[in-house]
């Protein structure tokens, strides 16, 4: 099964909780200031970057396409954009 | 008549120069996610305090953080840290909405002012509110009418903030209304899931809409598609019976607007508070500032907005900005020779010419306008400069390297 990747910009997260509610496996709030973490992620200057199955891909396409700032974004294998598909 | 407090938006460090200079008597400004405007891309962060507090207090100007969305339980970690931060700081007061806040920066001794997110509407609410502040912002949807009454009643029932002073009134008086009740619109929220409350605003009342009926597919005749987008509120034609009426404090709306923008703004604010405290405020006056805020961003003026109490429904017959002059990029400030007053600038793009006006605008450079008189072009007084060029211009106020350099030229 191929993998995707969710690419989290962190910084403008202005911790409205919605991706947290649509893929809690994935997401939780920070404890310290509120803002949303993405789990098991690597990264670096506010941008993290976690794999994910394609069993956790409709939810957290839901929290992409929810996330108010457009922070949330989810690349198929080849890099390509499916946020919104 | 004493001198009603101008207070000015400071979305950066460039509005925040432009503010004092423009003469602001108070900023306000957000840090984190926590206020109105956390959708802007350049907030300020809880360690750019020391600095902002610093630049006030050499100029004597009071400092207001704004920590005014709904808060949720994630968020109070941080509603307490920005509170506790502001309190380290030295900050005059902060500007809280949700009740969590009001307790908390009350409890450590800060000096809270009411948001207008509170929508405080009457007298027992403001008697309700003394208890943890000393000024509160009144609903942007009231009469001056039930303004007046309310500041009459907080002298007669003598109604004192923490402070022990009687509480103050705020009003906005000028900038962009909102087409809901301050501080109850979901239609963000609903549309886009971004909640106008925590200061995510999507502004889509701001576009144009049709109006059918779902049954018969019929479209309603509207004459502005506008429909949800209401004119922006000016009550420089007013600010005497506003004044008169006993508010305290004025606050200019547009911490997501440029520099420019708050430089007009406040300058010409400043100016009618001053006038109308020493009595020299005339209609030739307004007439002059009128003109002056229509060259800035602007939806169309709503002179009264609320306040006179008109039939409601003015509403912006247009997307943007209706503003009489525009900004066009120019280039940038390579060089400022202190000594002598002269900034070398590249042109980058376009074209200017003697006679035209420009403004220099960067973080500590605030905002800078003058006219171009006279310049050099390799050496020799030239009459119009190209993409390309390098010139050297006479600016008596300091401009610093990087300023980013605009023509403002009639629309």
């Amino acid at each position: 099964m191929s993998k995707c990747k969710i690419i989290h910009y962190r910084k403008n997260c202005i911790g409205c909780n919605s991706c947290t509610e649509h893929a809690p496996g994935n997401w939780e709030i920070d404890a310290t200031d509120g803002k949303a973490n993405l789990k098991r992620a690597n990264g670096k200057d506010d941008v993290f970057i976690a794999e994910i199955s394609e069993l956790e891909l409709a939810d957290n396409q839901r929290a992409a396409q929810d996330c108010p700032v457009g922070i949330i974004h989810i690349l198929d294998a080849q890099g390509k954009d499916i946020s919104f598909e | 008549m004493s001198q009603a407090e101008i207070m000015s938006p400071a979305g950066s460090f460039a509005s925040l120069h432009t503010a004092i200079k423009a003469g602001a008597n108070s900023v306000y400004f957000g840090i984190e996610q926590l206020n109105m405007r956390a959708r802007a891309a350049n907030n300020f962060k809880t360690s750019d305090l020391p600095e902002i507090v610093r630049i006030c207090s050499e100029n004597n100007v009071k400092t207001y953080l704004t920590v005014n969305t709904i808060l949720y339980d994630h968020d109070l970690v941080m509603m307490k840290k920005i509170c506790d931060a502001a309190k380290e700081n030295k900050i005059t007061a902060v500007i809280a909405s949700d009740i969590a806040a009001l307790q908390y920066a009350h409890s450590i001794g800060l000096e809270i002012h009411i948001s207008t997110q509170q929508n405080v509407s009457n007298i027992e609410a403001v008697r309700f509110f003394a208890k943890f502040a000393d000024v509160v912002v009144l609903a942007r949807e009231l009469t001056l009418n039930q303004i007046k009454k309310i500041i009459q009643e907080i002298k007669k029932d003598n109604i004192l903030g923490p402070s022990g002073e009687l509480v103050k009134i705020e009003l906005f008086a000028h900038g962009a209304l909102c087409v809901a009740i301050s501080g109850k619109c979901y239609m963000s929220l609903a549309t886009d899931n971004a909640s106008a409350n925590r200061g995510a605003c999507t502004q889509n009342c701001r576009r144009a809409y049709r109006v059918t009926d779902e049954e018969t597919g019929e479209e309603l005749v509207v004459d502005n598609k506008y429909i949800m987008s209401p004119k922006d509120l000016c009550t420089i034609g007013f600010l005497d019976k506003i004044i008169g009426a006993g508010v305290s404090v004025l606050k200019l709306e547009g911490r997501g607007r440029s520099a420019d923008y708050v430089h007009t703004v406040t300058k010409c604010y400043r100016e009618a508070a001053e006038a109308v405290a020493a009595g020299t405020y005339t209609k030739e006056k307004i007439e002059a500032w009128t003109a002056e805020l229509a060259t800035v961003y602007n939806r169309g003026f709503w002179h009264g907005g609320y306040y006179l109490g008109k039939e409601l429904g003015e509403w912006s017959g247009e997307y943007g900005s209706q503003a009489t002059k525009q900004n066009e990029y120019i280039g940038h400030v390579t060089n400022y020779f202190r000594k002598t007053s002269i900034a070398e600038i590249i042109i980058e793009t376009g074209e200017i010419k003697i006679g035209d006006d420009l403004f220099a605008t960067g973080d500590n450079t605030g905002v800078v306008k003058f006219k171009l008189e006279n310049f050099f072009l390799d050496g020799v007084p030239g009459k119009v400069a190209k993409k390309g060029n390098t010139i050297t211009i006479p600016v008596t106020e300091r401009l610093r390297i990087n300023d980013k350099i605009f023509l403002s030229k009639d629309r």
